[in-house]
């Protein structure tokens, strides 16, 4: 017959302690062969104890059995965590089948079922919560407990990893491994998330081992350094939006302070309402720059955080700076030009395929601006976004044609790819192309679709 | 509005429309992954005198009167079908009905149904509406619905059926329409592809006879 092993003292010769720990584990084991409901004869005083909510001072109990009790409230809690998760789902399910027409009193009795039960669930899941929080588990409070005999009570960490049989060195081990694992997986997000909006910075890191690399910078170094000469000139938001205003003869700028464009873009009428779609209240640039006579609707440069660019009939571009008034674009997105609500904002996505995916590839190349020389992305960015006045007019420079079978969406969609990586503004800007924009064959601005655009090109 | 365009089946000279003709395009939408939406349904009547008056479900509460001669299109609301009736100055000649399915590919919405008469289930004929969403101006999307009906039209030649979808635009500047589309474009096209229709079944009956 074994001592019970609340009569024991703790020893402090690591031998002793040792068989110690092999009896308690032992002993363990069988408590938790035990099948815990209903609680066999040992146990009821416990179990009695824990549901009229006035738990017995742990002291009294062996380590052993209170590390066994709290895995067994852990798994406990993380059935009813199931069970909570099944519920909501059922009542989601019940929801959704009222809103379907010819339905009976079914979904609300399916309903009240829920409700009742869900409600168990949280009350029980709330006592058993208490039981642990008293029992140590979801704090550290029992380490610091000198009769713990080397035992630990299982520790859940803040991040919901439960760490349990927290001998010293296995805690250790399963702490640094855990957060080994997680590190790994944040880093594999993060290059996952790198490779897709930063592409360009791999060819970068790729090549800073091999000799080439350096003669291969020298080269678009060169007509960088020539092009930052060049736009030095439009370090304002004034210059910027003047100059693209001069360049692009169709195009309509208009300029918000932050609040004022969600205003607008609520206002905007979507496809449906065949309103007019000027408003009164036009925040031209132009015109707010020359009108600053108090009118309401007059900008001040340092304010301006919304760009929109429309080019009426084809698309409407909302360009967000931060901090406002500066030239750093954060964000861009596209828009048909009926499309009106909430979402219109540089952060947001248009209902439509050929929207969505310009907007995507927009953002890959407002990355590429801001990493190769972010004093002029924004100017590039303008005009990036120019090209696609031709969206519906420009074949592909690949096919010919101007609509294409997507193959990972099976959608036709014209060519929404504009090229953005030797894409230099200063092109645009010189006189005798001005004249040769209006030809469509002309080779600066070139279009493709998805599935024809490659990176050589 | 997103613009349209309406088109009409042209059964080859001799032949006729059949239902069969009907799934067989219908399975051709299928097979450019149009994904089916559910049912549609216009109506056109013609009246006497000449009018013909057009009801389309993009505008439930509105009813179009097409006076072709004059090319005059005018919207009003739909009670307007009841003091025409009260009035009897205006009486039903042909009441014919635009009944078929809605798919979406995409940005595109198609339509394709028969038209039949009104309390009839007689085919008589086969048409096809051809939306683009993302705009509204006829101008603009010309090439890419231009190109839509290229490919269309190669995927039914590839089932050679006899006769072909047509589009013939009415010239919306005659009716006072702007380039921005509107339910009055649709109604001026529905009645163009009524006339249409109205045409080819005399053709054939004056071959029969």
């Amino acid at each position: 017959m074994r001592l019970q092993p609340q009569q024991l003292q703790p020893q402090t010769q690591p031998q002793h302690h040792y068989q110690q720990q092999q009896q308690q584990q032992q002993q363990q084991q069988q408590q938790q062969q035990q099948p815990p409901p209903p609680p066999p004869p040992p146990q009821a005083e416990d179990t009695a104890a824990a549901t009229t909510s006035s738990s017995p001072p742990p002291s009294e109990e062996a380590p052993p059995k209170q590390v066994a009790q709290a895995m067994d409230r852990l798994s406990h809690a993380a059935r009813l965590i199931a069970d909570i998760r099944l519920g909501a789902d059922r009542l989601l399910e019940a929801l959704f089948i009222t809103a379907q027409p010819h339905q009976s009193n079914k979904p609300l009795h399916l309903f009240l079922k829920e409700d009742s039960s869900m409600r168990q669930h949280l009350q029980d899941l709330r006592s058993v919560g208490r039981q642990l929080e008293e029992s140590g588990v979801l704090s550290e409070s029992l380490r610091s407990r000198s009769n713990s005999w080397g035992l630990h009570m299982p520790v859940v960490c803040p991040d919901g990893a439960v760490v349990a049989y927290a001998w010293k060195r296995q805690l250790a081990g399963q702490a640094g491994a855990s957060a080994v694992d997680r590190t790994r997986l944040a880093l594999k997000a993060f290059t996952d998330q790198k490779r897709r909006f930063f592409p360009h910075l791999d060819d970068g890191l790729h090549d800073q081992d091999t000799k080439s690399a350096s003669k291969k910078h020298c080269g678009p170094q060169v007509p960088m350094e020539n092009h930052q000469e060049e736009l030095s000139g439009f370090k304002t938001l004034s210059d910027v939006l003047m100059h693209l205003e001069k360049e692009v003869p169709n195009l309509k700028i208009f300029t918000y302070e932050r609040l004022d464009w969600l205003k607008r873009a609520s206002l905007l009428p979507s496809s449906t309402n065949e309103a007019s779609m000027e408003t009164s209240k036009e925040h031209n640039f132009h015109s707010s720059n020359k009108l600053r006579t108090g009118s309401l609707s007059a900008v001040a440069v340092e304010k301006i955080a919304v760009i929109e660019l429309l080019f009426p009939s084809v698309f409407r571009a909302v360009v967000s700076l931060h901090p406002a008034g500066s030239i750093d674009p954060d964000s861009v997105a596209f828009f048909s030009p009926d499309e009106g609500g909430n979402y219109i904002h540089s952060r947001g996505f248009s209902v439509y395929h050929v929207f969505r995916r310009i907007t995507e590839h927009a953002a890959m190349a407002l990355q590429y601006f801001l990493g190769n020389q972010a004093e002029t992305a924004l100017h590039s960015l303008l005009h990036w976004i120019c090209s696609y006045q031709t969206l519906f007019s420009k074949v592909c420079s690949k096919c010919g044609r101007l609509l294409s079978m997507d193959k990972k969406s099976s959608l036709l969609l014209p060519p929404v790819h504009r090229p953005y990586r030797q894409f230099s503004a200063l092109k645009i800007s010189s006189p005798q192309l001005i004249s040769s924009a209006k030809d469509t064959s002309s080779d600066l601005s070139q279009a493709y679709h998805v599935g024809c655009f490659s990176e050589e090109a | 509005m997103p613009l349209k365009w309406v088109l009409h089946w042209q059964p080859n000279a001799g032949s006729t429309v059949n239902s069969q003709i009907l799934s067989e395009v219908s399975q051709c939408v299928e097979s450019i992954n149009g994904l089916k939406q559910g049912r549609w349904k216009a109506t056109l009547t013609l009246y006497k005198p000449h009018t013909r008056g057009v009801s389309v479900p993009e505008q439930p509460n509105k009813y179009y009167l097409i006076i072709r001669g004059q090319r005059i299109v005018l919207e009003a609301d739909s009670s307007i079908q009841t003091i025409m009736e009260k009035l009897q100055s205006y009486k039903t000649r042909l009441a014919l009905n635009f009944d078929g399915f809605q798919y979406q590919l995409g940005d595109f919405q198609l339509r394709v149904g028969k038209v039949s008469p009104t309390h009839s289930e007689n085919l008589r004929g086969i048409f096809m509406e051809v939306e683009y969403l993302p705009i509204s101006s006829m101008e603009k999307a010309r090439q890419i619905m231009g190109e839509f009906l290229e490919i269309w039209q190669e995927a039914v030649s590839k089932r050679s059926l006899p006769g072909q979808f047509m589009h013939i635009e009415p010239n919306f500047a005659e009716y006072g329409l702007a380039d921005h589309y509107t339910s009055q474009h649709t109604a001026v096209q529905y009645a163009t592809v009524m006339a249409q229709l109205i045409a080819t079944v005399q053709a054939v009956q004056s071959v029969r006879n």
